[in-house]
């Protein structure tokens, strides 16, 4: 089975905007993987004009919420860096651990590569990035910071409908819908870089 | 090659399902985004465990189960509709269309909202405009599956035939999920949920999200203008089941303004639907909707005015109601309706159609109940097919019905005036008119002018119906008519083609009484005035003839009060002479009044006739006798 990788264009962003944009385009990713019973749930990003779709489960809420804040350390301690996360769709290809190595193989089919380009600012590496939600964009006059966010809103809806657009245009490698419970039909892993 | 032709029809009936589940899941998708209420959003964004939960199989619909996706409930009118279960997996066309109605009818309020919204797509007035924001086409396009070839051993199929429909309902699956999202991309839902939002207790206009569902394929050739070819979500099986949609890029002038949406609605009489008359138009009315708070309501008559005449709104099925919008209320209107592959007529200005109104007009024509004859006149068009009227003082209920009926309309517009009618469209004599006898002596007359032979009665019905549009009469006057009624036969006066109501109802009285037939009796007159006085109305022009014809024939005839009336007045004149042969002239008229009012009961003979001339003649000669008593023979 052919492992299907797709590159998502390239958002700038703002340190206080990463959580909305990691949030909105992880869970729209994991929906359209999520091929068991779902029950949608739509949310609305509040720095942006955009609603996004989540499949509901808790599970998958708190693994996101877990690695955003995983990447968000690694963006304070690499300021000015471009990132990548890379969400992946794995099969497991033996679950009897072998002499020689307990690991489980996985087979990877699909491989979602979301790149970020953080840009930082002295005052967003104060401790305090970590406990509030947004933090003040600081230098900048207002219609900078309007005119960015504008084009930020706009680079995440092309991501979101280049999403859409490979959900759509490749469906022969996804693999068979499992009869399991839950929403989530595949397991998947989110990579951060190190 | 049993088998593998049973596999096939399974397989093909499997696939029908799964492919008419999508229509369906798909119409709720789309439709549930852009009607949404504000407790469904509410419950949306909540992340209560219930909400988000999908692991209780317990709250799970069978519907749900289908692609796997729990949708929310959907509105009632979408359910009863059915329309995609039905649709024989025909093309669904689904319109988005933003409704403004001014609720306001302040002029400033009216052209404020015209500054702001100046775009007019379609037909309106300036209460109500239009907009086709989204246009959603969902159709599948199946080709025949090759044979299996018959080498092929019965598991082989089917293996592969369950690897298809696998296969294709993951698919599906996919497309569906796709679907979902891209529908809260769309610059529509933002426009959708900033109405949620923004309540007022004060409404300038209201924003109605109309959806439009239409199963016409040739709508999927017409782009709208102003939209744009947003994406195409398709899934390639043996045959193509596609999914796009066409969207306005900007909906912020139509949004900019507060709104409240109103609970989704189903239109099932859209132009064009297989339920609905062809020739309907659709002039552009505001819709009338059923207040609902939180519930999607009911089906009921369709009396959008963007549909078709009331009767033909009462024929079809009911659909949408419009609403008066409350600022507490926060849902949008959903229109959805069922059409066949016919024209796609949008929404104008257009009066009803002609054959719409002829229907009308025929239904109001049963009801109408016009009078039967003697009380009925000619109208100028032959052509026309127009009962019986009656003037004078029941003109205007006659008038006010035969203008509903398009076949009466220039009747109606000749017997507009009594007077009117009377001059021209009638001879000048005056029958009977009721309306204006107050005397019986005049009521007398009039009957004496029209009283005729049953058979002539009879006649003149028919041919007051067959010149129900009929030629004006002549200008003859009934007096010269009645005074020949001697010499001349009423047939022969009701034989002219031109004379065709002799009964008039009218204020002018032409007649002479003293050219009256004189033997009339008073009894049958009578009859006679109560029958005509109180005509009963007839619902037909059969049964008002029906009706003449059963009071001629009971009337008396009028040559047995000739008769009766010539032997009494032999009596009285022979007495008048004997008595006094120096009468003076009006004394002997006097005496000879009584003979118009004789009892009928003799037939006249010829040598009664000659009797009745020479006393005729002798009282001619007493007349002329000179005052020295000299007499003169003449």
């Amino acid at each position: 089975m052919n492992c299907e990788v797709c590159h998502l264009k390239e958002l700038e962003l703002e340190h206080f905007e990463i959580r909305e944009i990691l949030r909105c385009i992880l869970h729209t990713i994991i929906f359209h993987r999520a091929l068991g019973l779902v029950r949608p749930k739509d949310v609305d990003l509040e720095l942006f004009d955009v609603t996004y779709v989540q499949c509901g489960e808790v599970e998958v809420e708190n693994k996101i919420e877990e690695k955003i804040e995983q990447f968000i350390c690694w963006v304070e301690k690499h300021p000015n860096k471009k990132s990548q996360i890379c969400l992946s769709f794995y099969e497991v290809k033996n679950k009897q651990a072998s002499w020689f190595s307990n690991r489980i193989e996985r087979l990877y089919w699909e491989q979602w590569y979301i790149n970020l380009n953080v840009a930082q600012h002295l005052k967003s590496h104060s401790s305090k990035s970590h406990h509030s939600k947004f933090v003040d964009p600081g230098d900048g006059t207002l219609e900078d910071r309007n005119a960015r966010s504008a084009a930020l809103e706009v680079s995440l809806r092309e991501v979101l409908f280049q999403i859409i657009k490979f959900v759509n245009e490749k469906k022969d490698h996804v693999p068979p819908i499992p009869n399991l419970e839950g929403a989530i039909s595949f397991p998947y892993e989110i990579t951060i870089p190190r | 090659m049993t088998t593998t032709s049973s596999h096939a029809q399974t397989e093909a009936a499997k696939t029908e399902q799964i492919i008419t589940e999508f229509f369906a899941k798909s119409l709720h998708i789309i439709i549930e985004s852009r009607a949404l209420s504000a407790s469904s959003r509410n419950f949306s964004t909540l992340s209560s465990p219930s909400s988000t939960s999908s692991s209780s199989s317990s709250s799970v619909r069978p519907r749900d189960k289908w692609f796997n996706l729990a949708l929310r409930e959907c509105p009632t009118a979408l359910e009863n509709t059915d329309l995609w279960r039905h649709s024989n997996l025909q093309p669904i066309v689904v319109d988005v269309v933003l409704v403004h109605r001014n609720l306001s009818f302040s002029p400033k309020v009216r052209s404020f909202v015209k500054e702001r919204n100046p775009f007019e797509e379609f037909g309106g007035g300036s209460e109500q405009n239009e907009k086709i924001v989204e246009r959603w086409v969902i159709q599948y396009e199946s080709k025949k599956i090759k044979d299996c070839s018959s080498s092929n051993t019965a598991n082989t199929t089917r293996r592969s035939s369950n690897t298809f429909l696998q296969n294709l309902y993951k698919k599906s699956t996919l497309l569906l999920r796709s679907l979902y999202a891209t529908v809260r991309l769309l610059p529509a839902f933002k426009n959708f949920l900033r109405n949620l939002v923004h309540l007022q207790m004060f409404l300038l206009l209201v924003l109605l999200i109309v959806f439009r569902l239409s199963l016409n394929h040739l709508l999927l050739n017409k782009k709208p203008k102003c939209l744009s070819l947003c994406s195409l979500l398709w899934i390639l099986i043996p045959g193509k089941l596609c999914l796009s949609v066409m969207y306005r890029p900007c909906v912020s002038d139509v949004s900019s303004e507060p709104t409240t949406p109103l609970s989704p609605q189903v239109i099932t009489d859209y132009v064009g639907s297989p339920l609905t008359d062809r020739l309907m138009r659709f002039p552009s009315l505001p819709v009338v909707r059923m207040p609902s708070h939180g519930s999607s309501p009911s089906s009921l008559p369709f009396s959008r005015r963007h549909s078709w005449s009331y009767e033909n709104c009462r024929a079809s099925p009911p659909a949408v109601n419009y609403y008066s919008p409350s600022p507490t209320h926060s849902e949008s209107h959903t229109l959805v309706s069922n059409a066949s592959s016919q024209g796609y007529c949008p929404p104008s200005s257009l009066p009803p159609h002609p054959s719409e109104m002829s229907l009308l007009h025929k239904k109001n024509v049963n009801f109408d109940e016009y009078y039967p004859s003697p009380n009925f006149s000619p109208s100028p068009s032959p052509s026309s097919s127009s009962p019986i009227y009656s003037l004078g003082s029941l003109a205007s209920k006659t008038l006010l019905r035969s203008e509903s009926a398009p076949v009466n309309i220039p009747n109606a517009e000749v017997t507009y005036s009594p007077g009117h009618t009377s001059r021209q469209n009638l001879p000048p004599s005056t029958p009977i008119r009721i309306s204006r006898c107050t005397s019986e002596t005049e009521r007398s007359r009039n009957l004496m002018q029209s009283c005729t032979t049953p058979e002539k009665m009879f006649s003149i019905g028919k041919e007051s119906q067959k010149y129900s549009g009929g030629k004006i009469a002549p200008n003859s006057s009934p007096q010269i008519s009645f005074s020949r009624s001697s010499s001349r036969s009423y047939q022969d006066e009701f034989d002219d083609t031109d004379f065709t109501c002799p009964f008039d109802v009218d204020d002018d009285d032409t007649t002479d009484p003293g050219s009256r037939a004189e033997s009339f009796d008073r009894g049958d007159m009578t009859q006679l005035l109560e029958a005509g006085r109180f005509f009963p109305i007839r619902k037909s022009q059969g049964a008002a003839v029906g009706a003449l014809v059963h009071m001629l024939k009971k009337a008396a005839p009028l040559h047995q009060d000739f008769t009766t009336g010539e032997n009494l007045s032999q009596g009285a004149r022979a007495e008048n002479l004997k008595s006094n042969n120096f009468q003076e002239p009006n004394q002997i008229l006097e005496s000879l009044t009584p003979v118009s009012t004789m009892s009928s009961g003799n037939r006249k003979t010829t040598s009664d006739a000659l009797e009745e001339f020479h006393s005729y003649r002798g009282m001619k000669n007493l007349l002329l006798m000179p005052r020295d008593g000299s007499k003169r023979q003449i």
